[in-house]
């Protein structure tokens, strides 16, 4: 019963902070996208995008009921973790319907004008501030440092270790069960350091170079907004990238001093993963309230004063959601519908970052259970 | 902040239209020496366009003494010359003159030749410490 409580909690709240991030989402995004549809600055005002708007929160609060209605119900069923898995995959699944059905809603209310190429391009002609990338690239080189240092560390361990070791949180996130000692149950948590920090610490240094995205005319501040925004987003990457980096290597240290039969402390790997979803969560947050996506609420907006070049271009994105231009040399371009930055798709140093980093996760995660199943 | 547009469906190249813009904002000083630059990679993304097209425009502005790229520095506007290089103002003049009989030839008067003369020198502007309509 208890443990039933506790996973409804987490249901709850993750279907709390899912379905109010897609409520807000229209509201903070720039004038002239609808629900990732360029629609023009003009329809973005109408009154047919208002009851758009209006029949996606309609549909936001019908689909966190029926993923909580679902969850809930296996959980009375005796089943509490299934419940809960349940629920928050027909929660992303309903929504991601519910997206595609109001973008192809939204494109409809697009004007013939807005849907040809885009052929103007407005872009800030002053040298970005250096402050995120700066950032980024000092979280890299800690990330790198450090996660190679866990390596080392288990790597020189290995011998000294006993027969039976513990495979805290490894493939398939068994906790402090002990296994038998082998190259993958001790080096797998300081393998997936040294790719998953780094990865994150790359994304900001990216997003710190990302394309920007200005409105044509006067611009109303647009620049600006779209700079610290930037800058912002690269930060809480590195962030991120520092936090992950952290957590596991305690956790990697941890699980070699266990094995070794020393004391352990895994309190820091559960405190330090809390502040680290903690202060996604609250930047994400502050940065949705205070700028909007992409700077949104920091700009003005006006017929004369349209988006332009790829943000503002139709023809270049897949469902709002997919941008793919392959003469763009842009790897990472600012997203429709959603927060912050997305991969260019069409460009090949971007699918090369994305193919490396998801063969070395789907690797890591096949060794992982292959480590655990022997 | 200074912006740029460029219009991808218009007959002038990319790179001309980037070039002819950089050039009337330093010359209409909204652009001042020292001004830092975005890097050809960031225009060229800011853009969507390719690298090379940002390269032989700022390699042109270069050639032209408008801007100054330096490895560590990036590209910087140019100041002025402190002294004056008469062989290229000379040569400018030459094209100048080539230029103003050519209009002449299409059927201008030289009052209307005067008016537009006036009309790009008024959009230059006036740089500090020098007198607008003298030399």
């Amino acid at each position: 019963m208890g443990e039933a409580i506790v996973v409804n909690a987490f249901l709850t709240l993750r279907v709390f902070l899912v379905g109010g991030l897609l409520v807000a989402l229209p509201r903070v995004t720039r004038k002239g996208l609808l629900l990732g549809a360029y629609v023009g600055e003009e329809v973005a005002d109408g009154e047919p995008a208002r009851q758009l708007v209006r029949s996606w929160d309609r549909g936001c609060l019908i689909v966190m009921a029926i993923s909580l209605m679902v969850g809930y119900g296996i959980s009375l069923a005796g089943r509490p973790v299934t419940g809960n898995l349940t629920g928050t995959a027909v929660l992303l699944l309903a929504a991601l319907g519910l997206y595609v059905r109001h973008y192809s809603m939204a494109r409809r209310l697009t004007p013939p004008e807005s849907v040809r190429r885009v052929e103007l391009v407005t872009v800030p002609l002053v040298a970005p501030a250096r402050t995120g990338e700066r950032l980024a690239k000092t979280a890299l080189a800690i990330c790198v440092a450090l996660s190679l240092g866990t390596v080392v560390y288990a790597t020189l361990s290995y011998r000294v270790m006993p027969p039976l070791v513990p495979d805290a949180f490894g493939g398939v996130g068994g906790s402090a069960e002990l296994s038998p000692k082998s190259v993958i149950t001790v080096l797998f948590v300081p393998t997936l350091n040294l790719v998953l920090s780094p990865f994150f610490a790359l994304m900001g240094l990216l997003t710190a170079g990302a394309k920007r995205s200005v409105r044509g005319g006067s611009g109303g501040g647009s620049a600006e907004a779209q700079e610290s925004f930037r800058t912002l987003m690269a930060n809480v990457f590195s962030g991120t990238a520092l936090f992950i980096c952290a957590v596991l290597t305690v956790l990697s240290a941890h699980i070699v001093r266990t094995g070794l039969g020393r004391t352990g402390f895994l309190w820091a790997v559960f405190a330090l993963s809390g502040a680290m979803l903690l202060f996604m969560v609250a930047s994400l947050i502050w940065i949705l309230k205070a700028h909007g996506q992409g700077g949104a609420l920091r700009e003005s907006a006006t017929a004369e004063m349209p988006l332009t070049g790829g943000l503002a271009d139709n023809a270049h994105w897949i469902l709002g959601m997919f941008y793919v231009d392959r003469d763009d040399p842009s790897i990472m371009v600012e997203k429709r519908f959603g927060i912050g930055y997305s991969l260019n798709y069409g460009n090949r140093s971007a699918l090369v970052i994305v193919g490396t980093f998801a063969l070395l996760i789907l690797g890591l995660g096949a060794l992982g259970l292959f480590g655990i199943v022997l | 902040m200074v912006t740029l547009t460029i219009d991808r469906c218009h007959q002038q190249p990319v790179y001309e239209q980037v070039a002819d813009q950089i050039r009337r904002l330093i010359s209409a000083d909204e652009l001042a020496p020292g001004t830092a630059l975005p890097s050809v990679r960031q225009l060229a993304r800011d853009l969507g366009v390719n690298l090379n097209t940002i390269a032989r425009a700022y390699r042109l502005l270069e050639a032209e003494g408008f801007l100054a790229i330096r490895d560590r520095a990036g590209v910087t506007v140019a100041a002025p010359p402190a002294e004056v290089d008469h062989a290229a103002r000379s040569k400018l003049l030459d094209q100048m003159r080539v230029t103003l009989a050519r209009l002449r030839q299409t059927g201008m008067t030289t009052g209307e030749l005067m008016k537009v003369v006036r009309r790009e020198v008024d959009a230059l502007g006036t740089r500090p410490g020098q007198e607008h309509g003298h030399g």
